[in-house]
């Protein structure tokens, strides 16, 4: 999630973005991991529209979550269509076609891939203060 | 040929353990790979996208749960970089 932000902040006057929110990964009656236990990260899957936007609020408002936002509506049809689940990147460039597909998250969930694409077009930025540690869940 | 079947079905056994052993050293814990199973891979697909493919539109809601928009009305002026995800 830390990562998207910096990108978010290096690139948002050069390209638009938008985070999509999508059925959770590890809720706590499905594949619960230890991480979210220890960071407080504890909801079931969400069942109906209001349970998911309860949560989806919940990300943004505890991390301060600055990029554009939307959630996928109960059809999944946003997950359907880009295979989302349960975190992927894309680039659709200005003639509406994919210009990056991620690799499916989380081992082939590399936002440093979409700040290279986004580099070679508008070129590289580069900040001189020191790193600061990202959140382990969520986007 | 009784003995045939016996090894055959103890050779699928022993594969079915080894699977689930390295399932569950790569997830983290038996538990993890039961997790991994039955919930992540049900779910997991690779998806039709292709770079070059037309990027499929779909309805999005606000936070207010009531403002919709589609994905494709933010695309044309400048790219669009889409991040999927959730908070678990």
């Amino acid at each position: 999630m830390g990562d998207i932000v910096k990108i978010y902040e290096d690139y948002k006057d050069r390209a638009d973005f938008l985070t999509v929110y999508v059925r959770e990964a590890h809720p706590t009656d499905e594949w619960q991991m230890k991480s979210n236990v220890k960071e407080d990260v504890c909801y079931a899957q969400p069942h109906t529209l209001g349970q998911r936007l309860a949560i989806a609020n919940d990300f943004v408002k505890r991390f301060k979550y600055t990029v554009p936002f939307g959630v996928d509506d109960m059809s999944n049809a946003a997950n359907d269509a880009y295979a989302a689940w349960p975190e992927r990147i894309y680039i659709v460039d200005e003639t509406g076609r994919i210009a990056y597909r991620g690799g499916m998250g989380p081992f082939g969930y590399h936002p440093e891939e979409a700040r290279a694409w986004l580099a070679s077009r508008f070129g590289p930025v580069t900040h001189s203060e020191a790193p600061t540690v990202p959140a382990k869940t969520g986007i | 040929m009784k003995r045939f079947w016996k090894w055959l079905l103890g050779g699928f056994g022993a594969l079915l353990v080894a699977a689930f052993i390295f399932l569950s050293w790569m997830a983290g814990s038996p538990k993890d790979a039961y997790g991994m199973v039955r919930y992540a891979f049900p779910h997991m697909h690779r998806g039709n996208l292709r770079v070059g493919d037309d990027a499929p539109d779909a309805r999005i809601l606000q936070l207010d749960g009531e403002t919709r928009f589609h994905i494709r009305e933010r695309t044309g002026a400048r790219p669009l970089v889409l991040v999927f995800g959730s908070y678990t």
